[in-house]
């Protein structure tokens, strides 16, 4: 089954290849109309009617059909391109110096495009009847004259052979894509698993501290000595709290009524500042909710007022809760930082949704809370498209570097050695043909090694521009544009080689240059081999070609956004299952543990039947708090950011490679954008390493740094973000990756 | 010949550090090994170069006591461990341990961590590095930015080569900045003979002078 890289291309390669055909065949055989005299003007328009026509319905067919119909309708086009090859002697006319005909190019055209259309058996026979029948209507036409020439079999066949090529090698650069998405989206998954299991549990923690520790903390010190109605009241919102279910969550839930339930329990005077309705994703409303509540309970035990003001204001970036009192106030720097009510409530609460928290006061002045939440995670960047766009880029640069070797060493090199008395000099066309192969070799080098051209593609364009016009140069006046003249068209594929990753209109106009230019020093050089629109019409076949890899790169490139795209959404709708499903588990398991101790308690305070006079009862809940109170803390020690390392361990060890793992140093909490960009690194270097990998974390001096070294290529830049930046050394095989964010102070 | 006796409560470990000790070059003798400390006061083990001590020999906690009464005695002691927290490492190399190896580290260091400990020359593996390089407390010895950028670096890397590529250094240098940092922590650590011997060799070979102690 292939992967959703390689069924996107295969499909898009389709469309495109059936594209091509209906362009060029199209204008090549009304140009040839046009300007060409041919034998039966009338029989000639209705074969290029009558195919161009089957070629669209042929298209339409192949891009809607079924399966079957995809398989059995090639074979009827391969007919209908035999039937139109053998109507040469009425459409086509024997003319050394008008270049190639229309049914030439349109069977090359055919040929070249069907890789994407049949398996390589039906390409290796249609090719074979095509040619075959092209020679019976040529022989028809003109025995034994320019039309049967013996050349055009082989070299058609080895454009299919060349193009079958090609189409593997796009194709297998997709199914990299694929396995190495895959990894990295393995690894990615497990992460995010992990950070939503351990942000609810902690989530769940905090209100823990909130909620039932307190109260059990309440009466197991005494402060209570009999059931008082809020108690029971406090009792019964704790058992709430606990069981509240996983939905809650999910989905969105509006901000104002929540507000509106927690504040009204703690104080009688609060003034609004609200919207009518605010929705927000579940948990940001949550957390926000409880922000609200403990800063409210601060407000209670501290402020010495009950008046208050609850401000909520919000933009498409952020929403912002303030909680204003105009109580006794107090001096910020003089709280003690680790009392946990105000650092982790308050505080890491705001930070595990990616917001923040600020406490401003004064003593005499009253306090303001501000708590602030993103409204909109930032997308990561786009590493999927680059793996994608990287892996199309080097399996068209090998096809064409393959192609460009095998078109010299088999077409050109027999051409020039056969065709001596051709060239006024024959050194030039040596030096020529040995340059042209130096930079077919000097490209393969960079694509071997990952390398971008960069500056060393001007210099080397010059050369072949150079290499061309010295190889027309000492060719003969008559002898120009001709078979003997093969630098002519096929200089064009060191063009196309050096220009592959540049936009279209530069390319189309660096390759137009080129052909210009020697078509220029024909013009010059005077009574050439073909006419020069004999030579533009000869020239279809090979410009058709080069232009349609240039397309096959744009579109790659297209294709590799889109593919990006669509992977990302199916792997988030994939997590937010696995998290669903993980999270109800979790909550279910700790419930359980919880059931035998804190539930029958605070069901006990709650019904009235246990007394929180009676000592027993209060040593219980004494007991109760404390396990309760440890369990927090032991959550507290624990970080996730080496929690996620660990779960893409895991992972990466199943693919075979051995990881080690060390950390050394005190993290501060990380914001989970920064954190996740610290990652994804680490997670890109670890889904295409090979044998072992050492991962490290190091926290000094407020950096933090996540380091990897593997053999592995080069993971896709990062653009520099939320503080985090990125860099990478190279030692022999082995790459060294290290994201670092430092911490504002 | 270099000897050596192995404290490890677990059989495994100890036919380990035995298999890579035969296959070191020049080889290592482990004279003797036990599951307990006391193999290193007895005889032959006594007599050993160095003792290599798991730390964790009991649930007990850490062995910081037996580690010290090795010190105290002149005993080269590596430890080596499956604790790899900062604390723990600084801990033992304050009570005066030669170095710290985690057992992860053990294939790729113990032999030559032996070795130096036999030749009293530094060796500082990464863990230690990273614990030495993310030291916090108000007393540790003054690193210059450099010193301390390698020993992160070295923390993260898998070769000293890794470090001086990515530092713009010579792998000599690399050594140098190591060494220094040891000889840093050993001044400030407890009075002990081996490290009397660490600091006055460093002075002796101009690694370091006092005004930098």
């Amino acid at each position: 089954m292939p992967g959703a890289v390689e069924q996107r291309l295969l499909r898009q390669g389709l469309g495109y290849a059936l594209g091509l055909r209906i362009v060029v065949i199209g204008l090549s055989s009304a140009a040839y109309l046009a300007l060409a005299p041919v034998p039966d003007r009338m029989v000639a328009v209705a074969v290029v009617v009558g195919f161009n026509g089957w070629s669209l319905c042929y298209a339409a067919a192949m891009l809607r059909g079924s399966r079957s119909v995809r398989r059995w309708l090639p074979l009827a086009d391969v007919a209908a391109v035999c039937g139109a090859c053998l109507t040469q002697s009425w459409t086509v006319t024997s003319d050394p110096r008008g270049g190639s005909t229309w049914l030439f190019v349109a069977v090359n055209l055919v040929v070249v495009t069907y890789p994407w259309q049949v398996d390589w058996r039906l390409l290796a026979g249609g090719t074979l009847t095509i040619v075959t029948a092209y020679y019976v209507g040529a022989t028809m036409a003109d025995p034994g004259g320019w039309l049967v020439d013996p050349s055009i079999g082989p070299w058609t066949a080895a454009e299919a052979a060349l193009s079958w090529g090609l189409y593997r090698f796009v194709r297998r650069g997709a199914r990299a894509a694929d396995r190495t998405i895959a990894r990295a989206a393995e690894l990615r998954h497990a992460a995010a698993v992990a950070a939503a299991r351990r942000r609810d549990e902690r989530e769940y923690l905090a209100a823990l501290h909130d909620t039932a520790a307190a109260t059990l903390l309440m009466v197991g010190s005494g402060v209570v000595d009999r059931t008082e109605p809020w108690l029971v009241e406090q009792a019964r919102r704790d058992l709430r709290e606990l069981q509240r279910s996983e939905d809650v969550l999910h989905g969105e839930a509006d901000l104002v009524p929540l507000l509106h339930e927690v504040a009204d329990n703690a104080l009688p005077q609060i003034a609004w500042r609200t919207p009518d309705s605010l929705p927000l994703p579940a948990a940001d409303a949550v957390a926000l909710t409880r922000g609200v509540r403990e800063a409210l309970t601060n407000v209670v035990r501290h402020a010495g007022t009950d008046r208050t003001e609850i401000r909520v204001d919000h933009d498409a970036e952020r929403v912002t809760v303030q909680i204003i009192d105009r109580g006794l106030g107090f001096d910020p720097t003089r709280v003690d930082s680790q009392r946990y009510g105000v650092t982790r409530s308050l505080t890491e609460r705001m930070i595990r949704i990616g917001g923040a928290a600020r406490i401003q006061s004064r003593p005499g002045h009253g306090t303001t809370v501000t708590l602030s939440c993103p409204r909109a995670v930032p997308e990561v960047s786009g590493n999927d498209q680059e793996i994608i766009a990287t892996s199309f880029q080097r399996g068209l640069r090998w096809a064409v570097v393959v192609m460009s070797l095998a078109i010299l060493l088999f077409l050109d090199l027999p051409r020039l050695l056969s065709s001596r008395e051709a060239y006024a000099v024959f050194w030039p066309q040596i030096v020529t043909w040995a340059g042209l192969v130096a930079v077919t070799l000097a490209v393969a080098v960079a694509t071997w090694r990952d390398r971008p051209l960069g500056r060393w593609r001007p210099p080397l364009l010059g050369l072949v521009f150079a290499l061309s016009a010295l190889a027309t140069m000492s060719v003969r006046p008559e002898y120009l544009l001709g078979a003997a003249h093969w630098s002519e068209g096929d200089a064009g594929w060191q063009v196309v080689l050096l220009m592959m990753d540049a936009r279209i209109p530069a390319f189309v106009a660096v390759l137009a240059a080129h052909y210009l230019m020697t078509f220029g020093q024909a013009a010059l050089a005077g009574q050439a081999a073909l006419s020069v629109a004999g030579a533009v019409s000869a020239t279809w076949a090979v410009l058709a070609y080069q232009l349609a890899i240039a397309m096959i790169a744009a579109v790659l490139r297209g294709m590799a956004a889109s593919s990006a795209q669509a992977l990302r959404a199916a792997e988030r709708v994939r997590t937010s299952e696995a998290v669903a499903r993980h999270l109800h588990a979790d909550r279910t398991s700790r419930l359980s543990g919880l059931g035998a101790g804190t539930v029958p308690l605070l069901t006990g305070l709650a019904s009235g039947e246990l007394d929180p006079g009676d000592e027993s009862v209060r040593r219980m809940c004494a007991a109760e708090a404390a396990r309760m109170r440890r369990l927090i803390a032991a959550e507290d020690t624990a970080d996730s950011l080496s929690h996620e390392l660990r779960a893409c361990i895991e992972l990466a060890e199943r693919n075979g490679v051995a990881v080690s793992f060390a950390e050394c140093g005190d993290r501060p909490e990380l914001p989970p954008l920064v954190r996740q960009r610290l990652i994804e690194p680490a997670i890109a270097a670890l889904a295409t390493a090979r044998g072992r990998a050492r991962l490290t974390v190091a926290s000094t001096g407020g950096t933090v740094t996540v380091s990897v070294v593997a053999a592995c290529p080069p993971p896709p830049p990062m653009p520099d973000g939320g503080g985090v930046r990125q860099s990478m050394t190279v030692v022999g095989d082995r790459l060294w990756i290290q994201a670092a964010w430092q911490e504002e102070r | 010949m270099i000897t050596a006796v192995v404290v490890d409560d677990h059989p495994v470990v100890i036919a380990g550090v035995r298999a890579w000790c035969a296959l070191a070059d020049p080889p290592i003798d482990v004279v003797a090994a036990g599951p307990t400390v006391s193999v290193a006061w007895l005889d032959p083990g006594d007599r050993a170069d160095v003792v290599v001590l798991d730390l964790q020999l009991d649930i007990a906690g850490p062995a910081y006591g037996d580690l010290k009464r090795l010190v105290d005695a002149g005993r080269q002691v590596v430890v080596y461990s499956m604790r790899s927290d900062r604390d723990s490492v600084l801990a033992a190399l304050d009570i005066g341990a030669f170095t710290y190896l985690t057992k992860a580290e053990g294939e790729e260091h113990l032999v030559a961590a032996i070795t130096a400990a036999a030749a009293g020359t530094p060796y500082t593996p990464p863990a230690l590095a990273g614990a030495f390089g993310t030291d916090e407390r108000p007393h540790r010895p003054r690193l210059s930015p450099r010193e301390q950028q390698v020993l992160i670096e070295w923390f993260h890397s898998e070769s000293k080569e890794m470090v001086a590529r990515r530092l713009n250094l010579t792998v000599h240098r690399v050594n140098s900045c190591l060494e220094r940092v040891r000889i840093k922590y050993a001044n400030l650590g407890r009075e002990a003979p081996t490290k009397a011997a660490l600091v006055a060799r460093a002075l002796q070979d101009g690694l370091i002078t006092t005004d930098e102690l």
